[in-house]
C-alpha cells in the first residue's frame, strides 16, 4: 500500500461494507449491466488508489478466458439446458446454428459477478493498512485469534507463491523439463504440492513461535496503536452507498432489470 | 554475589521423534555476562536457545529432565507469553521473526509490547529507545520487508529489546547475512555487550564471538563438551576441531607453531591479541 488517498484513508470497515454491498447487489440481481457498473466504479476508484493494475490483472486472468470459453459454449443448443430465446443464427459448415440469449446471459454474467466480488475484494485488501483493520476488527468485537487467523491467511498468499517459485526453479535446475504439454505440467506443478505443503507448515510453525516468544498468547487486553473511528468521509462513502441502492430500486422498479429483463426468458433461470 | 539471570541445571531433553537432544547440560548466566554458545550442527544449540524461553517442552512438548530458571521463573511454571518480558529470542533468519501484522518498522517494533497490553505512549517511548539501540533511526516508516538482511536482523533485536528482556538469546543471528550484514548485527551485539545486557548468543562465526563473549559453552551431541571463560574455551585447540569447531585462526596458528616449534607463545583469541604477541615476538612492537 503504497499511495495515501482519500480511498487507503477510509476505514477498513468501509470499503468491506462495500466489497460486501457489491457483491450482495450483484447476486441478488441477476444483471450483467449492473456488474458492469460496479465493475467500472470499483476500477476507477482503484485507479484513484494506485492499485489498478494488480486488480485489472487479476480479472483479466480469472475472468476473461472464462466469458471467451464458456459463453460461446453455453450459448449453444446443448450448452445450457434453459436455451430457449433464439438471438441470431450462425452459418457454419452449410448449418444455421442458434445462439441462445439464456446461454449467453449466464455465460456472461456468472464470470462478472465473480468479477464484482474479486474486484471489489482487492481494492479493499490492498488499499487497507492491515494494522489500521485489525483495530477495526477489535473494535467490532472480533476476537484476536480470528483477527490473526484472517491476517495470516492474506498474508500466506505471497508467501506461498515465492516458495512454489523457488521450489519449481530449483526442480528445474535439477533436470525437471518445461517443454511438455500442458498435461504434464500440470503434473508437474502437483509434484510441488508436498514440498511446497512441508516448507509452509515449517514457516507456519516457525511463524507461530516467533509470536509466541513475542507474547501474542499473552492474557491480557492487548494495545492497538490506531483507534478505529468512521470519520466524515465514511459516513459520505455510506451515504453514496445508500443513495446508489436507492437509485438502483428506482431503476428496478420502474424499468425492469435490465435490457435482458424486457425479453421473455423461463422463470428459474435468471436467479 | 548475585543470583545469576540464568540458571540451567542438569538439563536433559528429547523431542516427541528425536530422543537426548540435550544431555545433562548444566551452566550459568550471570547479570551482565555475554556467554557464547558453539559447536557443530544437530549440537542441540537451538533447543537450548528454545529451553531458555519455555518453547521447549511448552510448544514442542517432548520429555524434560532438569531444571531452567530465567529472571527467578522456572520456564516450567511459566507460559512463553510470561516469559517473553525475561527473555527476548532473536531467531536466525530476520523474516521468520515478523509479526506479519506491521506494515512499519515502527509498527513491528511495537507489536510485542501492543501483545503484552503496554500502554500507548510506553509503547512509543520504548519503540524508539530499542530503534535507537539498533541504529534504524530513520528507517520508523519504512516496510520491514524493504531492509537489508543486515536491519531486519537488526529489527529483530530490536523487537526484543523493546520488551525490555533481562536476557537477550540470539539463534546465529548472523547465519543468512552478508559480511556487511553479519557486521552490522555484531556491532549492534558488541554495543549491547558494552552497555552491560546479559547476552547468549549461538554463533559459528569463532573470531567474532571471540571478541564480545565472557564465557563459552562447548556442545556436541547435547552434552557440554567444554565450558569456561571465552580464553579456556577458545584454546582448546584439539578439543574444539574433535568436534568439528574451528578455533579462531590465529590461536590454531600459534597453537600449531607452539606444538611444532617448541615455543611457548601465549595463545591470542582476537586478532588484535595476536598483533600485540607477534609484534613482541617479532620486535616490531
Amino acid at each position: 500500500m503504497e499511495a495515501d488517498t482519500v480511498i487507503q484513508r477510509l476505514d477498513g470497515r468501509a470499503k468491506f461494507i462495500y466489497f460486501l454491498w457489491t457483491s450482495f447487489l450483484a447476486y441478488i440481481f441477476y444483471d450483467y449491466i449492473l456488474n458492469i457498473i460496479f465493475i467500472a466504479v470499483t476500477l476507477a476508484l482503484a485507479a484513484y488508489a494506485k492499485v489498478f493494475k494488480p486488480i485489472a490483472l487479476t480479472l483479466a486472468i480469472i475472468i476473461l478466458p472464462w466469458i471467451a470459453i464458456a459463453t460461446p459454449i453455453l450459448s449453444l443448443p446443448l450448452g445450457f439446458p434453459g436455451n430457449e430465446t433464439v438471438i441470431y443464427m450462425i452459418k457454419l459448415a452449410g448449418y444455421e446454428i442458434p445462439i441462445y440469449l439464456e446461454g449467453l446471459g449466464y455465460g456472461i454474467t456468472w464470470p462478472l459477478r465473480i468479477a464484482v466480488t474479486i474486484s471489489s475484494a482487492m481494492l479493499f485488501y490492498l488499499t487497507t493498512n492491515q494494522a489500521r483493520l485489525v483495530a477495526a476488527m477489535v473494535k467490532s468485537r472480533v476476537p484476536f485469534r480470528a483477527i490473526y487467523m484472517v491476517i495470516a491467511t492474506l498474508q500466506l498468499i505471497p508467501l506461498l507463491v515465492d516458495e512454489a517459485n523457488t521450489i519449481y526453479q530449483a526442480q528445474v535446475s535439477r533436470g525437471l523439463r518445461t517443454d511438455v504439454g500442458v498435461v504434464k505440467k500440470i503434473y508437474y506443478y502437483i509434484a510441488l504440492v508436498i514440498p511446497l505443503t512441508l516448507s509452509a507448515l515449517n514457516k507456519v510453525q516457525i511463524r507461530a513461535i516467533a509470536l509466541e516468544s513475542r507474547g501474542f498468547s499473552a492474557p491480557v487486553k492487548k494495545t492497538f496503536l490506531y483507534e478505529a473511528e468512521f470519520r466524515a468521509r465514511d459516513y459520505v462513502f455510506f451515504l453514496i452507498m445508500a443513495l446508489a441502492t436507492a437509485f438502483l430500486a428506482y431503476v428496478y422498479v420502474n424499468f425492469g432489470y435490465s435490457p435482458l429483463a424486457h425479453i421473455k426468458y423461463p422463470k428459474g433461470i435468471w436467479g | 554475589m548475585a543470583e545469576p539471570v540464568v540458571i540451567v541445571d542438569h538439563l536433559t531433553y528429547s523431542y516427541p521423534a528425536t530422543p537426548n537432544v540435550l544431555v545433562d547440560v548444566t551452566f550459568q548466566v550471570q547479570k551482565g555476562e555475554v556467554l557464547g554458545i558453539i559447536g557443530p550442527n544437530g549440537a542441540g544449540k537451538s533447543t537450548l536457545c528454545k529451553a531458555l524461553n519455555g518453547l521447549v517442552p511448552h510448544f514442542y512438548g517432548g520429555r524434560i529432565g532438569g531444571r531452567v530458571i530465567v529472571a527467578g521463573m522456572d520456564t516450567m511454571e511459566h507460559s512463553v507469553a510470561e516469559l517473553s518480558t525475561k527473555v527476548g529470542l532473536v531467531f536466525q533468519d530476520p523474516e521468520d521473526q515478523l509479526s506479519g501484522l506491521a506494515l512499519t518498522v515502527y509498527e513491528e517494533v511495537a507489536f510485542g509490547l501492543m501483545m503484552l497490553g503496554v500502554p500507548k505512549e510506553e509503547i512509543d517511548h520504548r519503540v524508539r529507545e530499542a530503534i535507537k539501540k539498533v541504529g534504524l533511526e530513520g528507517l520508523e516508516q519504512r516496510s520491514p520487508f524493504e531492509l537489508s538482511g543486515g536491519q531486519q536482523q537488526r529489527l529483530a533485536i530490536a523487537t526484543v529489546l523493546a520488551l525490555k528482556p533481562e536476557v537477550l538469546v540470539l539463534d546465529e543471528p548472523t547465519a543468512q547475512l552478508d559480511p556487511i550484514g553479519k557486521f552490522e548485527v555484531f556491532s549492534v551485539i558488541t554495543k549491547l555487550a558494552e552497555e552491560g545486557s546479559t547476552i547468549v548468543v549461538v554463533e559459528h562465526e569463532i573470531e567474532e564471538l571471540a571478541t564480545f563473549t565472557d564465557n563459552i559453552l562447548l556442545l556436541d551431541q547435547g552434552r557440554v563438551k567444554a565450558y569456561g571463560s571465552a580464553r579456556e574455551v577458545l584454546t582448546m585447540v584439539e578439543k574444539l576441531k574433535s568436534v568439528g569447531v574451528d578455533p579462531p585462526s590465529v590461536t590454531e596458528l600459534t597453537h600449531i607453531l607452539n606444538k611444532e616449534l617448541g615455543l611457548n607463545l601465549e595463545e591470542p583469541i582476537t586478532l588484535e591479541e595476536a598483533f600485540k604477541i607477534y609484534s613482541e615476538v617479532l620486535g616490531v612492537a
